[in-house]
C-alpha cells in the first residue's frame, strides 16, 4: 500500500508540474500584448512599463516560466493585478464555497443516484428498471445551466420558496443552507443519473459472478446477499467515476455560480477573465487543477483500498 | 433623457442656481424599500479600481464613489444637467472661465485625515491632469485657492460642459491629498481616506455593502443600507429581480423587449440614457477598400433596420453618426440610405467584383447577430464576408499601429464607444493625431480638425449643433462608416423606488428614494 501510495502521489505531482507548463504556455498564447490586455487601452506608458516590471514581463520567457515555477512551489500566486490582495487570499476565501457545492451536490446525487442504480439492477427490464433508465439518461442529458434557469423560475420566482443569488448570511447557517439548495441540485442532478447508470451495470455484471450464485445457493438472504457482498464490488467503479468525474462536477459549479451569483472559484475566474485580471485567473485554475488531482488521488487510494488487485496495475 | 444644451444665458442661470445649493444640495428624505431600509441593486462586474483617475469603466466605479466620496456637483435635473453636491454651501459659475464654490464645513475624511478642504479638490483636479482620464480636464487650468473652504475653478478656455461632462461625472471625484499622497499617489479598491454618508465594506465577486457612515455631518440618504451583489451575468440579474431578490438591475435587450411586453408586477423600466454609439468601421487606407465608390456601396447595402430589429429586439435606436440622443448635433438621418440596387451600381461602377472582405467583432451576442447580418446584407450585393469573433483584448489593439501589424488587414469591423455628456467627447478620437490609435478608419481632414478645436471653445448651442453636424458629415462622407445603433441603457426597479440614473447609464443610488 504505501509503494502504491508513493508512486501515485509522485504521479500527482507529475501532473501538476505538467497543468502549471499547459497554463503557463496557454496565457503566453493568448493573441495580444499581456499588458494591454491586463491594463486595458487607456492605460498610460509608464503604468505599463512598471506593470511589466512588476509581473517580469520584461524578461525572457523561459526566467517567466522559472519564476513562476519557483514561486508556486513557494505557495506564492501572485498578486491580484487591481487590488493588490494576495492570490491565495482570494482562493482561500472562494474555495470553500466550490468545495461545498461540489460536495453537497456530489453528496444528494450518491444518495439517490446509488439506490436507483440498485434497484433497477435486481428487478432487471422490469418497468421500473425501464423508468429508472429513461429517467437517468434524461438527467444526464440536461445540462446543468438549463436545470438552474428551470429551478429559478419554479422554486424561486413561480413559488418563492428559495433565493437565487448569493450565498447567504455569514453566521446563519440556515440562510446558507438555504442558499446552497438550487445550486447543489441543478449541479448534482446529472450526477444522479450517471451514478445509477454506473452502478446499475457493475451491479447486473456483479450479479452474475460465480460467487453470488454460491451464496444464494447456500441460501443467504437476498439483501445480504446484494448490500453485503454485490454492492461492495459493485460501487468501486462508481467511486473512481466519482473521482474522475469531480473535474466534469467542478465545470458544472461554474454555471451554477455564475447563474446563481454565488462565490466560488469558477465565478471568480470568470469575473476576472471578464476584468482582465489574469494573476487570478491564472492561480484560480491551478488551484482547481490542484483539487481535481487531490480528488482523483483519494478516490484512487479508496479503490486500491478497497480493491487490493489495483495496487498491483501501477 | 435630459437634453444637456447649454448657453451663456443658462450659465446665468447655473449662477442664479448655485445660490440655491444649500437647499438642494442635498437628498431626499428617509426611505424603505420590500427588505426594509436597505436597497439591494445589481453590480454587473467586479470592481478593478476606484481611483478616478484609473478607474477602467464607469460602472460600478462611479455608483459606489457617488455614495462614498466628495464631489462639488452631481447630475441632476438643474439647467446645465447638473446639481449642486451636498458637499458645498454653493457652486457658481461666475463666468465662462471661472467657477467659485464653497465647501460645507466639517466633512470629515475617514482614518482621521481632518476636514474635506479646498486643498483636496486642487490635488484632486490637477491630479486628473496627469490621470489615464486626462481627456476629460483639457479645459481645466488650476484651483485657485482662497481659503480652506473657498476656492475657484479658472478653465484655460471656455468649455460649456466642464460641470456636467467633468465634474459631475465620475472624474470629478475629490480625494484626499493627504491620504493619497501617503498611498503612492494612486490606488485601487482601497480607497484611503472616504467621506460621504456610506462607509463601504467590499468582498470580491461577491457583494458591496453600504452602510451609514457615523462621522458624517452631512444630509442623510434615504435609504440607511445598499447591497451592491455582483451578478454578472444578465439574464441572471433579471431573474433575481423577478423573485423579489433585487430592488433594481440594469438589463440586456432581450429583456427590455420582453419586459414591454410583459412588465412584472410592481416594476418600472427606466432608459437612463443611450450613450453609446455603434457603427461599422471601413478602413479608408486598405487596397481593397481604397475606392470610395466601394465605401459608399457598402454604406447603402448595410440595412441598419433589420439590425436593429434582428440583433436588439427594436429596443436601440437608429443611428446617424457619433452624437448621442439629446445632446447637441444629434443627426436625424444619414445621406445615404439602404439601397442594394444603388450598391450593386456602384460596385460595379468600381469594377469591384467577387471582393471578399472580413468584419471583425467582439465576441458578443448582439454584436456576432448584428454581424450576421451584415454577412447577409453584403452577400446580396456579391460581396463575400468572413465574421471574425474576438475578445476584447485582441480586438481592442487591432487597429493601434503600436500593438502590432494587425492595422494593415483590418477591413471591416463593428465598434461601440461609449461618449460622455457633451457632444465634443466623441469627436476627440476621430482626429488626425489619433490614425492609428483609435481613428483606425485612417482618414484626417483639415476642415474636421478646425471644427473640433471651434466646438469645444462655442458656448452657443445652436452654432455648437451646426459644427457637430457639419463633422458627422465629413466623417460620413469619408465612406468610413456605417452608422448602426445607439444602445439604451435599461434599468428594471420597483415601481415605488424613485431611482435616479446618471445620462451615462450608472446608479445615483444616495439618491434612491421610495415614493
Amino acid at each position: 500500500m504505501w509503494l502504491y501510495l508513493g508512486k501515485r502521489l509522485m504521479l500527482s505531482v507529475v501532473i501538476v508540474l505538467m497543468a502549471i507548463l499547459v497554463l503557463f504556455s496557454m496565457l503566453h498564447m493568448i493573441p495580444g500584448d499581456p499588458i494591454s490586455i491586463a491594463l486595458g487601452p487607456r492605460a498610460t506608458p509608464e503604468v505599463q512599463a512598471a506593470y511589466a516590471a512588476k509581473m517580469h514581463l520584461d524578461k525572457p520567457l523561459f526566467y517567466q516560466f522559472l519564476i513562476f515555477i519557483g514561486n508556486v512551489l513557494q505557495g506564492d500566486l501572485g498578486e491580484d493585478v487591481f487590488s493588490g490582495r494576495a492570490v491565495t487570499q482570494t482562493l482561500a476565501e472562494q474555495l470553500p464555497y466550490t468545495i461545498v457545492l461540489a460536495v453537497s451536490a456530489l453528496f444528494w446525487s450518491a444518495l439517490i443516484g446509488i439506490p436507483l442504480g440498485c434497484f433497477s439492477a435486481i428487478r432487471p427490464n422490469t418497468w421500473i428498471d425501464r423508468v429508472t433508465g429513461i429517467l437517468s439518461v434524461g438527467t444526464i442529458a440536461v445540462p446543468s445551466f438549463l436545470v438552474s434557469i428551470w429551478a429559478i423560475l419554479v422554486f424561486s420566482i413561480t413559488l418563492r420558496w428559495l433565493p437565487v443569488i448569493g450565498a447567504g448570511d455569514e453566521g446563519d447557517i440556515v440562510d446558507q443552507l438555504r442558499h446552497l439548495i438550487l445550486p447543489a441540485f441543478a449541479v448534482g442532478l446529472g450526477w444522479v443519473g450517471y451514478l445509477a447508470r454506473m452502478v446499475r451495470a457493475s451491479m447486473l455484471e456483479v450479479m452474475s459472478e460465480n460467487y453470488i450464485r454460491s451464496a444464494r445457493a447456500f441460501g443467504l438472504r437476498s439483501r445480504t446477499v446484494i448490500f453485503r457482498y454485490a454492492l461492495k464490488v459493485a460501487v468501486l467503479p462508481t467511486i473512481t467515476l466519482i473521482g474522475i468525474g469531480f473535474g466534469g462536477l467542478l465545470s458544472g459549479t461554474v454555471f451554477a455560480e455564475i447563474i446563481f451569483a454565488r462565490p466560488g472559484i469558477g465565478k471568480v475566474i470568470y469575473d476576472m477573465v471578464l476584468a482582465r485580471n489574469f494573476p487570478v485567473v491564472q492561480g484560480a485554475v491551478l488551484a482547481t487543477i490542484a483539487l481535481y488531482v487531490i480528488v482523483t488521488l483519494i478516490a484512487d487510494l479508496v479503490v486500491s483500498w478497497l480493491d487490493p488487485r489495483v495496487r498491483d496495475s501501477l | 433623457m435630459t437634453d444637456l444644451k447649454a448657453s451663456r444665458r443658462q450659465f446665468l442661470q447655473m449662477a442664479a442656481y448655485g445660490g440655491a445649493a444649500t437647499m438642494l444640495g442635498t437628498f431626499p428624505g428617509i426611505s424603505y424599500s420590500a427588505s426594509g431600509d436597505t436597497l439591494t441593486v445589481r453590480f454587473d462586474r467586479e470592481m478593478e479600481s476606484l481611483d478616478p483617475g484609473y478607474y477602467v469603466g464607469g460602472h460600478p466605479p462611479n455608483d459606489v464613489n457617488w455614495c462614498v466620496m466628495p464631489a462639488l456637483v452631481h447630475y441632476g435635473d438643474g439647467p446645465g444637467g447638473w446639481v449642486p453636491s451636498p458637499y458645498v454651501e454653493k457652486i457658481e459659475v461666475t463666468d465662462s472661465t471661472h467657477i467659485d464654490f464653497t465647501l460645507k464645513k466639517g466633512l470629515k475624511w475617514s482614518g482621521g485625515f481632518g476636514e474635506v478642504t479646498t486643498a483636496d479638490v486642487a490635488y484632486s483636479y490637477d491630479r486628473m491632469k496627469e490621470s489615464e482620464w486626462k481627456g476629460d480636464y483639457v479645459a481645466y487650468d488650476r484651483v485657485d485657492i482662497k481659503d480652506k473652504y473657498n476656492g475657484t475653478i479658472v478653465l484655460n478656455q471656455p468649455f460649456s460642459p466642464f460641470m456636467s461632462a467633468t465634474l459631475a461625472s465620475g472624474t470629478g471625484i475629490i480625494v484626499c491629498k493627504e491620504a493619497v499622497e501617503a498611498a503612492g499617489g494612486k490606488y485601487t479598491i482601497d480607497i484611503p481616506a472616504t467621506c460621504g454618508p456610506y462607509v463601504f465594506e467590499h468582498k470580491q465577486a461577491q457583494y458591496v455593502k453600504m452602510r451609514p457612515n457615523p462621522d458624517w455631518s452631512g444630509p442623510k440618504p434615504p435609504y440607511a443600507n445598499i447591497d451592491c451583489i455582483f451578478v454578472t451575468e444578465a439574464e441572471a440579474g433579471a431573474l433575481a429581480y423577478e423573485a423579489g431578490e433585487l430592488d433594481c438591475t440594469k438589463i440586456t435587450s432581450n429583456s427590455y423587449a420582453r419586459y414591454n411586453k410583459n412588465l412584472p408586477p410592481n416594476s418600472k423600466l427606466t432608459v437612463a440614457g443611450a450613450l453609446q454609439y455603434m457603427w461599422m468601421g471601413i478602413n479608408t487606407e486598405h487596397p481593397k477598400l481604397k475606392d470610395i465608390r466601394v465605401r459608399r456601396a457598402i454604406q447603402h447595402a448595410v440595412d441598419q433596420a433589420s439590425i436593429i430589429q434582428g440583433a436588439y429586439s427594436g429596443t436601440a435606436e437608429p443611428s446617424f453618426g457619433v452624437v448621442c440622443p439629446g445632446l447637441v448635433g444629434k443627426r436625424d438621418q444619414a445621406s445615404y440610405s439602404y439601397d442594394p440596387g444603388k450598391a450593386r451600381e456602384m460596385l460595379a461602377e468600381a469594377g469591384a467584383s467577387g471582393l471578399k472582405l472580413t468584419l471583425r467583432t467582439l465576441n458578443n451576442q448582439e454584436r456576432i447577430l448584428a454581424a450576421q447580418i451584415i454577412q447577409a446584407n453584403l452577400a446580396a450585393i456579391g460581396i463575400t464576408v468572413e465574421v471574425i469573433p474576438l475578445d476584447s483584448g485582441p480586438f481592442w489593439e487591432m487597429g493601434q499601429e503600436s500593438k502590432g501589424d494587425t492595422w494593415k488587414d483590418l477591413e471591416l469591423w463593428i465598434m461601440r464607444y461609449g461618449a460622455g455628456t457633451d457632444p465634443y467627447e466623441p469627436f476627440q478620437w476621430f482626429v488626425r493625431d489619433q490614425v492609428g490609435i483609435w481613428n483606425w478608419e485612417r482618414w484626417s481632414s483639415d476642415e474636421f480638425e478646425d471644427l473640433f478645436a471651434q466646438g469645444v471653445a462655442e458656448t452657443d448651442p445652436d452654432k455648437r449643433h451646426k459644427i457637430y453636424i457639419r463633422m458627422q458629415e465629413i466623417m460620413e462622407d469619408t465612406g468610413g462608416y456605417v452608422w448602426l445603433t445607439h444602445e439604451p441603457e435599461v434599468f428594471i426597479h420597483r415601481a415605488d423606488i424613485d431611482a435616479r440614473f446618471a445620462p451615462s447609464g450608472e446608479m445615483q443610488m444616495a439618491y434612491f428614494k421610495a415614493k
